[in-house]
């Protein structure tokens, strides 16, 4: 019979058992809060990273990933406000140079060094790690070579005007522009209303071309100034397009998105947009019937570096410091998970630059191969958001949206840029 | 009565402290914190750095501040001038009895309760320069002239965002109104009837006296939700092109989350309180001497 007595007894057997499953429990499952911004949209992420995310859940049941996904554009200020009140996941992406810079000061991070000859340097050369580099310590690896500049046109619609081959010339551009805007043709589709796009993909290349590839480094070293007259040119360069109308002319309230739409619905002849691209456009391509060349931006007179190619090593994560023994285990086994070999090949297949040193797969499709081979023709150069520090890339992403909108010029901002150095 | 009322006091204190301690720990106190950053500068990671005034200096020298100022100035304009007549006409004609008058009352209340982030993609699309429906419309009229980059042209486009604030936010005025007319007693209104006075003369002379303190009300809301407004914006334009829309809500966003200085994003925010209560105690003070 069931009296008072028993089912006190039962009780307390029962609440020991759960107790001391639990705590079992905790002993074998590792919690890892992760935070990213692949919602999935690319080729990289959907076909590799995500699936490797899956994979490595699958494979360790006893580490478990709480996941937020967070898109790029509100991730930076989401984890960047987070870190400020110093709450920040145990294992995050982390952007390249003075995005993760004050992470790394505030001692957030845990480096890699323990760890790091694991990658370094047969699969991942030391130099590639740069930007996660911090007094020779490396904070973060990354999985993939951003380059944020290329550009896309329609070889119909250049062909309209007379244009079988991408200009050589910056001179020979404005021509075809001016054919193009003769036939009604917008040229150029631009989308600046988030204000890093003419700052990323533009300026970023045409600065490090007319400048030189050393030039911000100089410049933060005191050694040269933004009023130099390479970097008014390369403003300049800017202020022209957006003088002469070759952008479309809602292109401050449209986003990078309804910029690539454009292009795709043949209402520009041509975009500017980084690597992350690539896949995308060279699908919507066959999907649509579109015939689509890829180049870099044509020479400009007086360029001291004309095959520069801005670029920085991009999806990276980052390990927090002051995890559990255990939780640290996990993470470092997650890390040497998701940045194997066979990531990097994988990336690769589609349409991915990256920073390991692996064979580029023998099935590896003929308009990427081709991408490569115009990749190689380029030396990289820094992008400017990855190496100015936050209130200059502030005070250059307003800057050049106000160059476009004709109320600033190129002096104001070069000037505007040196005073808030 | 009055004896009863003494006696719950009390009660009436403690019902009202959870709320009021929810409202000290997440409203009151955090302006107070506020205002100790603004004298710092602090960059969210390193310690912060005492500079006594400086940000509040910065702030009131740089051109961009003053920019947003005046934009703020507009929403608050455009909102007072417009929400507030447009909701009290509205209100005026849905008082009346009029067949579907409760379609109407859900229709012009709905914008309120659609999310900022909806309102902002698709009044986005409305103003595309391209194929807009506002450029479209007026180009199937015959009017290709007035064809504009609504969201695009630094001209324009603080007024294109205006619009949609206000008309975002009528339907809010048009409830608060709605609810007061149904307050006027029948008797009065036909007692002035009798006595001659129709149309306009009666709702001048008798129905706006009668809700004055609602439209009061109407327009310290109006003002305080003004000078924080922020989502549409952000949304429609991000305070661009090159600052033509930006507000100060988004001039300390930008300063404090992308540019990291909390310090003279704290100074902006204080700024906010601070010039918001001058202008309802100003607004409060015409309203008491127009009453004398």
């Amino acid at each position: 019979m069931i009296n008072k007595k028993n089912s006190l007894i039962i009780f307390i057997v029962l609440i020991v058992g759960i107790l001391f499953t639990s705590s079992v429990m905790a002993q074998e499952t590792v919690e890892l809060e992760m935070w990213h911004a692949w919602t999935g949209q690319d080729a990289f992420a959907s076909e590799v990273l995500l699936p490797k995310i899956e994979e490595f859940q699958k494979q360790n049941p006893n580490i478990k990933l709480k996941i937020q996904v967070i898109p790029n554009d509100s991730y930076r200020t989401k984890l960047r406000t987070q870190a400020a009140g110093g709450q920040i996941p145990d294992i995050m992406q982390t952007y390249p140079g003075s995005e993760v810079q004050p992470l790394v000061e505030a001692g957030l991070l845990m480096d890699l060094e323990g760890i790091i000859d694991y990658w370094t340097d047969d699969l991942i050369p030391r130099d590639s790690l740069s930007a996660y580099t911090f007094n020779d310590k490396v904070y973060a690896i990354p999985a993939k070579v951003n380059y944020t500049h290329f550009a896309f046109y329609n070889k119909d619609m250049l062909k309209e005007v007379g244009y079988t081959v991408w200009p050589e010339t910056y001179k020979e551009f404005k021509v075809m522009a001016d054919k193009l805007k003769a036939k009604n043709i917008v040229p150029i589709s631009l989308g600046n209303k988030a204000k890093w796009v003419l700052q990323s993909i533009y300026i970023s290349t045409i600065g490090d071309r007319l400048t030189g590839i050393d030039y911000l480094e100089d410049v933060l070293a005191g050694e040269r100034k933004f009023t130099d007259p390479a970097f008014i040119k390369a403003l300049d360069v800017i202020k022209e397009l957006a003088d002469e109308g070759y952008f479309n002319k809602d292109a401050n309230s449209l986003n990078d998105m309804e910029m690539r739409q454009a292009f795709y619905q043949k209402r520009a002849a041509i975009f500017f947009g980084g690597a992350w691209d690539i896949g995308g456009v060279i699908e919507t391509a066959k999907e649509e019937n579109m015939n689509v060349g890829i180049a870099t931006f044509p020479q400009i007179e007086g360029e001291v570096a004309p095959k520069a190619l801005s670029g920085v090593t991009g999806s990276a994560f980052s390990i927090r410091s002051g995890l559990s023994e255990a939780q640290k285990e996990a993470a470092i086994k997650f890390l040497k998970f998701f940045y194997s070999e066979e990531t990097y090949v994988d990336l690769l297949r589609t349409g991915s630059f990256v920073p390991a040193k692996v064979d580029l797969p023998a099935d590896i499709s003929p308009q990427f191969q081709e991408v490569i081979n115009l990749v190689n023709e380029h030396q990289i150069g820094p992008v400017y958001d990855a190496v100015l520090p936050i209130n200059l890339i502030q005070t250059i992403n307003n800057g050049l949206q106000s160059l476009t909108t004709g109320e600033m010029t190129s002096e104001e901002l070069a000037q505007q840029m040196q005073d808030n150095l | 009565m009055e004896h009863i009322y003494k006696h719950k006091k009390k009660i009436i204190y403690l019902g009202i402290l959870p709320a009021f301690l929810l409202y000290l720990g997440f409203v009151i106190i955090p302006i107070f914190i506020s205002a100790r950053y603004s004298l710092v500068e602090w960059n969210g990671f390193s310690p912060p750095s005492f500079v006594g005034l400086e940000n509040y200096a910065e702030m009131f020298g740089n051109n961009i501040f003053w920019r947003s100022l005046k934009n703020n100035m507009v929403v608050v304009l455009a909102s007072v001038l417009g929400q507030v007549p447009i909701g009290f006409l509205l209100a005026l004609l849905v008082n009346q009895k009029i067949k579907g008058r409760h379609f109407f009352r859900t229709i012009i209340f709905m914008p309120v309760v659609i999310s900022a982030v909806i309102i902002s993609l698709v009044w986005s699309m409305v103003y595309n320069y391209n194929f807009g429906l506002l450029n479209n419309i007026l180009s199937f009229v015959g009017l290709e002239s007035w064809v504009q980059n609504w969201l695009s042209n630094p001209d324009i486009a603080m007024f294109s965002v205006a619009a949609v604030i206000i008309w975002q936010f009528v339907g809010l005025y048009f409830i608060i109104f709605l609810a007061a007319l149904q307050t006027v007693p029948d008797e009065i209104l036909e007692a002035a009837k009798i006595d001659g006075a129709q149309g306009w003369k009666r709702t001048l002379y008798i129905t706006i006296p009668l809700v004055k303190d609602s439209i009061l009300a109407a327009i310290v809301l109006c003002i305080s939700g003004s000078l924080k407004t922020f989502a549409l914006i952000y949304v429609m334009t991000n305070g661009g092109p090159s600052h033509a829309t930006e507000v100060m809500a988004i001039h300390m966003y930008d300063n404090t989350f992308n540019g990291m200085k909390f310090g003279y994003g704290s100074a902006v925010s204080i700024f906010i309180v601070v010039f918001g209560i001058v202008l309802v105690t100003i607004v409060r003070k015409l309203f008491a001497k127009f009453e004398n």
